[in-house]
């Protein structure tokens, strides 16, 4: 099967999937317990007759399965509803999109940029002390929350003076001139980037050590290296090659992660993202904001890991899309 | 993560316990000693003291550049330097809206007072109603009329002039026809008629009510809307009218009369503020107010994040609710090196308390009762209720908890309303006096050290709050604790926010909840969303509507009917000292009752950077985020010149 046709099949069979990955989102928020105009009805201010006409605006009051119908009819004319507050879901989404893009494109580029490389060199001088001290600092990645890792760089932060605290732009951002916008944003990058890129350090680097340590086990380096290759062409041209496989569907993942944003420390830090709002939304029962948040992920998922088994494809001749 | 933090702080509370100062020694309470003097122990809070009274507004004539005049006002601070911006945050999700009129949230309605005058407000010192639009205003004998003559040559930000026909349709149309959030509508509802307003010359304008109504004048503290603005847009619709100003409009559409207007919202990162020009207040000097240029709030999800913000000097000031009691004593020793000063506003209007579900119907759903039948009978009991509420160590909770940062409560308003009964006295913890309630009522502790009632039933209930609040959660763990010493086992479980008022108003599947609200300083009728029988926030007996979405209290108790009649009349009393007999007796009730059983109300403190100058915060002077206690905002002036390449 080529390439585009294999790609028209996924599209096509992600149409269902998206369904019921639909319903399913819907059914669960509509049976948590949560109130989501709770913040009005515990306002002492805020009379009976507010409230009746929120759930009439938003259609709270109408039986859940109209509520849906009329969710996905929305949907289909490009329309994502409002949120309870009032705003467009889609603006809201697309404020935050980019921000969030931002800060994980840039993430996971670190960490492939010191995980990949950490991750052969572990491998390659394995059980020796430098293998020992990344194994040590991926331990910690993986162990540490992530919220305390962010406020812990955010009292760095405080301490030295040296990095903003929170937030993306400075308050004089609108003044300054374009070069001077690209510092101050990336300013406010290096504590985030920093958080994200230690914490998904850790798989990564060991996922690569362990591949290139099987590779390298296999019987066709041995080989290589009886014939007298030399070590570099050995390990790159022919171990490295086999051993990438399974992280090119970690990629795949990741690609979905790319929309998904990091909530905890997104609010620790301030950062204007969309993890951030999609936490605040599913606990506030906020339905049109959590159902397009989900979709997103949804939407982001697949295709991830439609990319991934293309990449696979042409990295690897072996593999057969059918 | 919320939860994580919630049982680190805990643990902390835990730790950080010392021996209790103080409190009670001998079972009859000093009662020379109101609560709200109660010296802070332990930290280095500053005591109460609130800047002087500098009398009421004066009258001032501002010539305009064109040559027309303006009754303003005058300012009552020092002589300022124009210039500077100012750096705020706000703690949460940020402003929904720009449009106050819609806004049902403190934050969006925050902002509204920062851009938006209105016809009357309560003087931040003596807690009295004063003209900010209106010049004066008269009440007829009968008390059924009010008449406000506006001040002449008021400008809007577009130099369009502010008149009686704004006010008039601002009533009449978006509050009267309930555009946006019907409860500014609701409030001025007297017996379910709005008041007639009519125009009698060109800057007069007449309110007249059916009967006397007391809370007309708090009623009427709303932001006025320009007409020429808004008469296009209701045209249009409802529908339309929610999304008009919302986050996304263009700032420049907005047209405000308050001292700033929207510059830029920057989503979920801050708003930025800047000077009205045609702002109608002179310093006396002649100069034009507001001195700030820029008014910018910081949005912060996270209040640990707010405070290292501060620290590190990227905000000006920590206004009141973004100083918690755990930061009070860490704040204060960094006061000179980082040139910041603390202020105590005294005690705030919330309270914090703890219900028991009262009701005693059953689900028309389910069958079943709301509360099993015998748990109904103990919360029922009004000896129980006084019972637990004597087992609460009020001052230890203040201690350990809100570390000094909070005022024992024991009565229905709190100590900080111009409305508190000085009669209720405190009552320190007695055990021994909640034993002796419990065995009057038929409780008995038996040898295994538990309580059971006269029936046999082990006395257990469930209790809750809203996760993610360390004060409630710190309050819950010492309630349970204390409760054991009775022998009753209480199951501690926060859960969220919005899944607990589910619970409490909708479901009613809930038996002890430990909860907060917000009070009023000035009209305590306010509270009868709460108080009434039927009322929406009836908590400890919420009744639910019916089919008709009528709310019928035909099971309310002698008592609550007792409270109905004291709100009733209330709301039609206009002499102050009447009023407070009635509210006072409503206070007495509650106080023998116990159907909240109060606790503690925090005390408001504030850190403000000393380079802000005519910083004055008071009592009644409060309002929501941003505008906190920044009552005179637009004579708050910067000390450094401005334009200093600051500290970003």
């Amino acid at each position: 099967m080529s390439i585009p046709v294999y790609m028209l099949k996924r599209v096509l069979q992600a149409i269902p999937l998206l369904f019921i990955i639909s319903i399913m989102s819907f059914v669960m928020l509509k049976m948590a317990p949560i109130d989501p105009l709770a913040h009005l009805r515990a306002n002492p201010a805020i009379s009976m007759s507010a409230i009746k006409e929120e759930e009439e605006r938003l259609g709270l009051n109408k039986p859940p399965v109209t509520q849906y119908g009329i969710w996905l009819a929305n949907l289909v004319t490009g329309n994502l509803g409002v949120s309870v507050q009032g705003a467009d879901v889609f603006i809201l989404l697309m404020q935050r999109a980019g921000n969030t893009m931002l800060l994980s494109s840039l993430s996971i580029l670190m960490t492939w940029l010191i995980a990949i490389p950490a991750g052969i060199y572990a491998a390659v001088y394995r059980g020796k002390i430098i293998d020992k001290v990344f194994g040590i600092i991926s331990a910690i990645g993986m162990s540490m929350p992530t919220f305390l890792l962010a406020l812990l760089l955010l009292m760095f932060a405080l301490a030295t003076g040296w990095f903003p605290i929170g937030g993306l732009t400075s308050q004089d951002y609108y003044d300054l001139d374009a070069f001077g916008q690209f510092l101050d944003i990336a300013h406010h990058l290096v504590i985030p980037v920093m958080v994200l890129t230690f914490v998904g350090l850790a798989g990564i680097q060991r996922q690569m050590r362990g591949n290139l340590l099987e590779v390298l086990r296999a019987e066709y380096v041995r080989t290589a290296r009886a014939k007298g290759l030399p070590e570099n062409v050995v390990l790159y041209r022919h171990a490295l090659r086999n051993a990438i496989n399974p992280l090119l569907t970690l990629f795949g993942f990741e690609f979905a992660a790319l929309l998904s944003g990091a909530a905890l420390t997104e609010t620790v830090l301030a950062y204007p993202g969309l993890g951030r709002l999609t936490l605040e939304a599913v606990l506030t029962k906020d339905m049109n904001l959590v159902m397009a948040s989900l979709m997103l992920g949804a939407v982001m998922l697949i295709l991830g890991n439609l990319i991934a088994d293309i990449l696979l494809k042409v990295a690897d001749p072996r593999i057969s899309l059918d | 993560m919320k939860r994580a933090i919630a049982t680190l702080a805990v643990l902390t509370v835990m730790v950080g316990c010392r021996p209790r100062p103080q409190t009670e020694q001998n079972g009859a309470t000093d009662h020379t000693k109101p609560t709200t003097q109660q010296p802070v122990e332990g930290n280095a809070l500053p005591s109460t003291v609130l800047a002087p009274d500098p009398g009421p507004f004066q009258g001032a004539e501002i010539k305009n550049a064109d040559g027309t005049i303006t009754e303003g006002l005058l300012s009552r601070g020092e002589v300022g330097k124009p210039g500077g911006t100012i750096k705020l945050s706000t703690f949460g999700g940020g402003p929904k809206t720009f449009n106050p009129w819609t806004a049902s949230d403190v934050e969006s309605s925050g902002f509204g007072y920062l851009m938006f005058e209105k016809l009357v407000d309560i003087d931040a010192w003596s807690g009295k109603y004063y003209g900010r639009l209106a010049k004066s205003f008269t009440v007829s004998p009968d008390n059924l009329a009010y008449t406000f003559t506006i001040r002449k040559g008021v400008k809007w930000s577009d130099g369009k002039p502010l008149t009686v026909d704004d006010v008039m349709y601002t009533f009449n149309e978006i509050i009267g026809k309930g555009y946006g959030n019907s409860s500014l509508r609701d409030v001025l509802l007297v017996r379910g008629k709005f008041p007639k307003i009519e125009k009698l010359d060109a800057d007069t304008v007449r309110f007249t009510t059916a009967e006397p109504f007391a809370p007309l004048l708090n009623g009427l503290v709303v932001p006025i809307a320009p007409k020429h603005i808004f008469e296009p847009q209701i045209k249009k619709g409802r529908k339309d009218f929610h999304g008009f100003w919302d986050q996304n409009t263009n700032p420049s559409n907005m047209v405000v009369s308050g001292p700033f207007k929207l510059k830029r919202y920057v989503a979920a990162q801050r708003v930025e503020l800047e000077r009205n020009p045609n702002y109608f207040m002179v310093d006396k000097d002649g100069k034009r107010l507001p001195y700030l240029d820029r008014f910018v709030v910081q949005i912060v999800p996270e209040q640990n994040t707010q405070l290292l913000k501060f620290l590190g000097k990227e905000l000006d000031m920590l206004d009141i609710r973004s100083v918690r009691g755990s930061d009070v004593a860490q704040l204060a020793t960094k006061q000179q090196a980082l040139n910041f000063s603390m202020h105590n506003l005294g005690p705030d209007d919330g309270s914090v308390f703890l219900i028991l579900n009262m009701a005693r119907r059953t689900n028309p759903k389910t069958k079943k009762p709301y509360v099993q039948t015998f748990k109904q009978e103990w919360f029922n009991n009004q000896k129980f209720r006084a019972a637990v509420s004597h087992a609460i160590d009020r001052q230890r909770i203040i201690d350990n908890v809100l570390k000094g940062v909070g005022t024992p409560l024991y009565t229905a308003e709190s100590p900080a309303g111009l409305f508190a009964n000085p009669d209720l006295k405190p009552y320190p913890q007695d055990l021994e006096y909640s034993a002796t309630l419990l065995k009057e009522a038929g409780f008995v502790k038996k040898d295994d050290g538990k309580l059971y009632d006269s029936k046999g039933h082990l006395v257990e209930f469930s209790l809750s709050t809203n996760a993610g609040n360390t004060t409630r959660d710190g309050i819950c763990v010492t309630i349970t604790d204390e409760l054991k010493k009775l022998g009753m086992k209480v199951n501690y479980q926060p859960v969220d926010f919005n899944m607990l008022i589910d619970k409490l108003e909708t479901s009613l599947d809930w038996e002890g909840v430990v909860m907060g609200l917000s009070g009023s300083r000035i009209e305590p009728y306010n509270g009868a969303n709460v108080w009434k029988s039927n009322g929406r926030l009836h908590m400890f007996d919420q009744r639910l509507p019916n089919d008709q979405g009528e709310v019928l209290a035909p099971d309310a108790r002698i008592w609550e009917k007792q409270i109905d009649e004291l709100f009733d009349k209330g709301a039609t009393t206009l002499e102050f000292d009447k009023r407070h007999a009635i509210f006072n007796e409503f206070q007495q009730i509650v106080f023998d009752q116990q159907p909240f059983i109060y606790i503690e109300s925090p005390l408001d403190v504030t850190a403000v950077r000393n380079t802000i100058a005519n910083y004055k915060p008071t009592k009644f002077g409060i309002f929501y985020t941003p505008m906190g206690s920044l009552h005179n905002v637009e004579e708050i002036y910067l000390k450094q010149p401005a334009g200093q390449p600051g500290a970003e």
